[in-house]
């Protein structure tokens, strides 16, 4: 009979660490991803020899990344691999580092995002599909056709819109590993410059590059290694899905996220009235608006008043993307899904100072990507 | 040689009178149309390609969403120019250039029509169209 991972045995995260998510620099890749490696370590106290394998969420920066880096911490042997999936691919990374431990194949494993912006190829575009629009559609096109398609159904404005900028730009200023670390105001986001239809560029996340790495460990390894127990946050739902066809349905990105975040709550055992906080996918700010009612948190229509009333606030029902999101933390790609985990760590653990979710027992990461894929985590602090 | 020539010659044809089709395709083991036309495999039920046949959509369906692009990298449009999702009588949602660059006077739920509009000329000196989507004239 097939298993979902709250059925093996249990799998921790106990150590986290970042290098800052900045523009494009002379930095080498190596040297973001080492850092945040060396910072999980330090956290978790754990040794480098103690890793048993290694999964390196990358998207754009090459083939074979993993090895010319961590060997850096000492060769070792272990296996390793690059984890490519579009935006998802450091939450792709984590998932499989989980699944290591899960399974017993290992008791301690690595999931690490590292990206810099350079050249690099979609796939999608060799498929010989060509369709009427091609490069006219990008991203934040896809988005402001979604954008103007809420507003005038729910009759929102495009300024209710914005405050999802605001919300996230305030919690990205406390966030040492944002690269937007200064708050902004709602005229500021509007006043432009426009990009694509209502979206202004201040509600678009910004590309840079930086690292992200997740210790993910069993309960014997917490035992042997001497691992602090009481730090430890258990990975209770782990869910990967791709498109399927939705015929009738026309907002495709709201309904693949429906189905992994479904998915994500009946393995988890939790509703979206559990969740505490959680970190999604707002490359775009209207793209928070859909999820968190693709997710439950409330009804159609009814996000840009839940977000007016501060309900997604740092201190409301659910904090939602409390280091920034994607819009002020940015999304560097590879790292970004893993660092969702750091974060919520980081407040199920009640270490997450300023941005701290008030006893906050349960957390969500959902992550999208080109293709298109979803990605969802749910993370819970044992009692 | 021809007197014009389509920018994508697997979509449309050149020549067409009125509103031109698109050309789509057909699963014949599930009835699934889509757009555009591939010959891989159904992605509805996974039939192979000999299930799959070409089929014209009619260039007329009703404007789901639009978006006007203000900042462009591409070198083959200028911005602005105005991008609508239209969902096709046919049935599938398609994204298409908008015949007029700004948004002004439309309105989701707008009737719309395919139309084939100038762009510019090959090597050859050959004239070049693009099929577009316009709102449909309101009848009288």
């Amino acid at each position: 009979m097939k298993k979902s991972l709250r059925d093996m045995r249990p799998v921790y995260v106990v150590g986290i660490g970042l290098h800052r998510y900045q523009r494009l620099s002379e930095t080498p890749y190596v040297t973001l991803g080492l850092a945040a490696v060396r910072h999980a370590l330090a956290d978790a106290a754990l040794e480098w020899r103690s890793v048993e394998s290694a999964y390196t969420g990358t998207a754009v920066i090459g083939m074979a990344a993993s090895r010319p880096m961590l060997r850096h911490l000492g060769a070792t042997g272990i296996p390793m691999a690059q984890v490519e999936n579009a935006s998802a691919s450091g939450s792709t990374a984590f998932r499989q580092a989980c699944l290591d431990v899960a399974s017993g194949l290992t008791d301690v494993s690595l999931a690490i995002g590292v990206d810099k912006p350079g050249p690099f190829a979609m796939a999608p575009s060799k498929t010989r599909m060509r369709d009427l629009v091609g490069s006219r559609m990008v991203p934040w096109t896809h988005f402001a056709l979604l954008a103007q398609e809420y507003m005038t159904r729910w009759g929102v404005s495009a300024e209710q819109i914005g405050m999802v900028a605001v919300k996230n730009r305030r919690n990205g200023a406390s966030n040492p590993y944002a690269q937007r670390q200064k708050a902004v105001t709602l005229e500021e986001v509007m006043a432009g410059p426009a990009i694509s239809g209502s979206l202004t560029r201040l509600q678009c996340c910004p590309i840079g590059e930086g690292a992200a790495a997740v210790i993910v460990a069993s309960g014997d390894a917490i035992a042997q290694l001497g691992i602090d127990r009481k730090r430890a946050v258990r990975v209770i739902a782990s869910v990967s899905k791709t498109e399927r066809v939705y015929r009738g349905a026309k907002n495709w990105d709201a309904e693949l996220t429906r189905e992994t975040v479904e998915d994500a709550y009946r393995e988890a055992g939790v509703g979206p009235g559990d969740l505490d906080l959680m970190e999604l996918h707002d490359a775009f700010t209207i793209e928070e608006l859909l999820y968190v009612e693709a997710m439950g948190l409330c009804a159609p229509g009814k996000a840009a008043g839940a977000i007016a009333a501060g309900e997604f606030d740092i201190g409301g029902r659910c904090a939602v993307s409390a280091s920034g999101g994607l819009i002020a933390m940015g999304h560097p790609i590879g790292p970004t899904g893993v660092g969702q985990i750091a974060e919520i760590t980081r407040n199920l653990r009640g270490e997450a100072g300023v941005r701290q979710q008030p006893n906050a027992k349960t957390g969500l990461a959902h992550m999208v990507g080109v293709g298109a894929v979803c990605v969802v985590h749910i993370l819970q602090k044992e009692a | 040689m021809p007197n014009r020539i389509a920018v994508h010659p697997e979509l449309y044809s050149p020549d067409s009178a009125g509103n031109p089709p698109l050309n789509g395709g057909k699963c014949r083991a599930c009835g699934y149309v889509f757009f555009p036309p591939q010959s891989y495999g159904c992605e509805s039920c996974g039939a192979p390609p000999e299930k799959l046949e070409p089929v014209q959509l009619a260039g007329s369906g009703t404007l789901h969403s639009y978006a006007t692009v203000h900042l462009h990298m591409g070198k083959d449009i200028e911005a602005p120019f105005t991008i609508g999702l239209i969902v096709l009588d046919d049935g599938p949602a398609i994204s298409s250039t908008l015949a007029n660059r700004t948004d002004e006077g439309l309105a989701i739920g707008d009737r719309m029509k395919s139309v084939l509009v100038a762009a510019g000329t090959d090597q050859q000196g050959i004239e070049m169209v693009e099929l577009r989507f316009a709102k449909a004239e309101e009848r009288k």
